[in-house]
């Protein structure tokens, strides 16, 4: 490239006014942070190579992927209506919140605010991460060929960042704070300085963390480890369902009091406290947050500076134990065997597997305890009973798309399957597999549900009660896993299990197959838990009864239906 | 059907709403041969292979692999023919070697058998040092070859391969190379699509070459080059010439010393 002085127009970004011409940008500054707001025009530094590119241009490619990604797609773009409302609804409700502070005693609205901007932060902080992916502009990397400076590049992401529908949503619930707390003419001037500093810490903190991470993110093994870690966020989401559960006995006022005395001193603390004090405090209060921004803004553009040029290292795997696996020494050698040993490698290895897994016993436990936990019901084996029967309802579930997670490579498969007896065949091997994690684990759920409830001897008509729901949910799952067969991603987030456009389905084949287990599992389950307890030992032979119709109903419809199901489990998501 | 023809579909058609992707292709493969089907982008290479291999349902027509029809008796077609599907669509969570061991155990072939082949398939590969790594971790040329295993695991009459050189190194491409002549050397059928055109000519004595969605021209390499080269013939037969106007006009800032 020597001596050759190219134009890098603003050609990718369709729109721009560039005309490497007369565009030249004025001053260069290749070390400096402050390309200047406002400046569209890409241009060359003569001399240097630089390219001098204003943040507008960032923005414009922003605004031009939301619009690219809408293009010719129907359910994406009701999907973008829904987010726009979505977000309308957030900011108005947000904003109102926040303003409707004013009439709450003044300690307490500033406890509120206090609580609400840590809140704003972290979430800043852990969406884009468990999102990340969504959106090309959080990955240096994609942009480190041009050429660009460090800090051009930090004020081009940062305007890209501040670029959407959810900033700006944000952006307005923050301001609200203004209308809830701040007093007098000082109050709103520093507030709005606290306010606008509270927006950006987010967002500079947000792509800190992920700039940081994006070398992780990008080898296969952090992907991993960042998808089982939406576990904790679903663990999470139950957390008040919990507490609530128990009564939680603490008064709320002082529950909030509490924790906004732990989080006075944390940016969000500061910036709620500088818009409620509008004095001298507020403006230290400013100053220093001015200070933080600038030093997380520094800690960015090196951390950048480093993502740039990291390598890739996503090809470097390690090796796996070459077992032939506990379950194929007991079973005869074929088909089935084959299946059954696939499927529990992919539930310890695929993140999705464990992250299912996790989630669906840890719910389970979570859901039975808090059964347990409320007084005042009638204390009997129903207690012992009710949770072990929603563990297998649970786990059942986990089985409603049984071939969502072999995807695209179902095909191999299907290339094998000439009858239905092998589609058959292979429900059984996965259902095998579910069968050799869950009986074990809905066992020993049912025994520590009958010790709390206070007599053991219940465990053993809460386990086979418990087995049979699972048998019926096996049935019911085999049957929507093929009319209702939806991709699940490869990335997994929190937010969504299925491919774009098929969520609606996985609602219905999950709905479904809950609903079918329920009705289906009556029979046995409801004399049970009415008092009826020698039926439990009905439970288990109707359960795999139940399992052995659903596989033959769904064994015939998968052969009659298998490029159809193949289609539906391999969409681009 | 002739049962001479190792593949033969007639007027397969395929849509996807508006757009015909495959419109009426009648392709003959005769046995023993090392047949490529070139044709550009979007030609309809890959969803042809699709439905002839049975993963993807056809609009119209029929699918005939040595006589057996792929869509009325499936279990006698797919104990014949093996796939390398586009997209190198593979359980990515198994090592190359439990991959294998998968595909034998499926395919009900007994378990020392399968033990005994995929090692000597990993070998020929040249993957015994990553056969405990996960596919997931695999490069392309890598899969690529996991892939030809597992579709030769079984030993079958037809190989289908969809793209099987694209993005593999030259290494792994003449590993492939010489796996696929001494298969065809045996009698056994390879159909393989591409765009390499050298690469078709140098392997292939039986060429089909598609263009929107139909078979343009069918027969032994020799006859449909026709005392060309194959891409030159291939050009002329897709309607795209060389020195085509606009090849020469515009991007004249393009090599200039400075803009």
């Amino acid at each position: 490239m020597a001596g050759r002085d190219l134009g890098v127009s603003g050609g990718g970004f369709p729109g721009s006014a560039a005309d490497p011409g007369t565009g030249a940008g004025p001053g260069a500054d290749p070390g400096g942070a402050g390309a200047g707001p406002g400046r569209g025009a890409a241009g060359t530094h003569p001399g240097t190579g630089a390219v001098a590119v204003g943040p507008a241009v960032f923005a414009r490619l922003k605004l031009r992927l939301i619009a690219g990604n809408l293009r010719g797609d129907t359910t994406r773009m009701l999907g973008f209506v829904f987010t726009l409302l979505a977000a309308l609804v957030v900011a108005g409700l947000g904003f109102s919140a926040m303003a409707m502070l004013r009439s709450a005693p003044p300690q307490v609205a500033a406890d509120a605010v206090t609580l609400l901007f840590t809140a704003i932060l972290v979430g800043w902080v852990v969406v884009p991460l468990l999102a990340f992916g969504l959106d090309d502009t959080l990955d240096p990397s994609r942009l480190a060929l041009f050429p660009l400076s460090t800090g051009r590049l930090a004020a081009g992401m940062f305007t890209a960042a501040v670029t959407g529908v959810w900033p700006a949503a944000t952006l307005f619930v923050t301001f609200g704070a203004i209308a809830g707390l701040a007093a007098g003419a000082g109050g709103v001037l520093l507030g709005t300085a606290a306010v606008l500093l509270q927006f950006v810490l987010c967002i500079v903190t947000s792509r800190l963390v992920t700039t940081s991470l994006s070398g992780v993110l990008r080898t296969r093994r952090g992907r991993d480890v960042l998808a089982v870690s939406v576990i904790f966020f679903i663990l999470a989401a139950q957390l008040p369902n919990l507490l609530l559960n128990h009564g939680f006995s603490g008064d709320p006022q002082a529950m909030l009091r509490e924790i906004a005395a732990v989080l006075r001193w944390t940016p969000p603390g500061l910036a709620a406290h500088a818009v409620a004090d509008g004095g001298l405090a507020a403006l230290a209060e400013v100053v220093l947050l001015a200070a933080l921004a600038a030093g997380l803004g520094f800690l960015w553009i090196a951390a950048l500076r480093r993502a740039m040029v990291t390598a890739d290292a996503s090809t470097e795997g390690a090796s796996v134990r070459n077992s032939r696996g506990l379950l194929a020494r007991f079973l005869p050698d074929g088909p089935l065997a084959a299946v059954a040993t696939k499927e529990l490698r992919y539930a310890r290895r695929d993140p999705r597997g464990r992250v299912g897994w996790f989630a669906a016993l840890a719910i389970t436990g979570v859901m039975a305890f808090s059964l347990n936990g409320g007084e005042g019901g009638t204390p009997g084996p129903v207690l012992a009973i009710g949770p072990a029967c929603l563990g297998g309802l649970m786990i059942g579930l986990q089985s409603c798309n049984s071939f969502g997670i072999d995807g695209r490579s179902l095909w191999m498969n299907s290339m094998v399957y000439g009858t239905a007896r092998d589609w058959r065949t292979d429900l059984a091997g996965r259902h095998l597999a579910v069968a050799v994690i869950a009986a074990p684990a809905l066992a020993v759920l049912a025994v520590v549900a009958a010790f709390l409830a206070g007599n053991p001897v219940w465990a053993v008509p809460a386990t086979l009660t418990a087995w049979g729901v699972l048998g019926v949910g096996l049935g019911a799952g085999a049957l929507s896993s093929v009319l209702m067969p939806y991709t699940v991603p490869e990335r997994l987030n929190a937010f969504t299990g299925a491919a774009p456009g098929q969520g609606g389905i996985a609602f219905a084949g999950s709905f479904g197959t809950m609903i079918g287990t329920a009705v289906l599992a009556l029979p046995v389950a409801l004399p049970v838990l009415l008092g009826l307890t020698w039926v439990c030992a009905l439970a288990l032979p109707y359960g795999v009864l139940i399992a052995a119709v659903g596989r033959r109903i769904a064994g015939n419809l998968a052969f009659a239906r298998y490029p159809e199901l193949l289609a539906s489990i391999s969409q681009p998501a | 059907m002739d049962v001479a023809d190792a593949v033969r579909t007639q007027g397969l058609l395929k849509r996807f709403g508006q757009q015909v992707a495959v419109g009426g292709v009648d392709l003959v493969v005769p046995h023993g041969s090392f047949a490529g089907l070139v044709g550009p982008n979007g030609a309809g290479k890959t969803t042809t292979l699709s439905m002839v291999t049975g993963l993807l349902r056809p609009d119209g027509g029929g699918v005939w692999i040595d006589g057996a029809d792929v869509w009325r008796d499936p279990v006698a077609v797919k104990a014949r023919i093996g796939v390398l599907p586009e997209g190198l669509r593979l359980f990515e969570r198994l090592s190359g070697r439990e991959l294998l061991s998968y595909n034998g155990q499926l395919r009900g072939i007994p378990k020392d058998e399968v033990q005994r082949r995929a090692e000597e398939l990993l070998r020929v590969m040249d993957l015994t040092e990553s056969a405990d790594k996960l596919v997931v971790d695999y490069s392309t040329g890598m899969r690529k070859k996991i892939g030809l295993a597992a579709a030769l695991l079984h030993n079958p009459r037809v190989l289908f391969l969809d793209e099987p050189f694209e993005g593999v190194d030259p290494v792994s491409a003449n590993t492939l190379v010489e796996v696929l002549r001494r298969y065809t050397a045996s009698g056994s059928t390879v159909v393989f699509s591409s765009h390499v055109m050298e690469l078709v000519e140098r392997l292939c004595d039986w060429v089909s070459v598609m263009s929107r969605g139909r078979i343009v021209a069918q027969g032994p390499l020799d006859e449909v080059r026709g005392g060309r080269s194959l891409n030159e013939a291939f050009l002329g037969l897709v309607g795209a010439h060389a020195g085509h106007e606009g090849g020469g006009e515009g991007l004249s800032w393009l090599g200039a010393t400075s803009a």
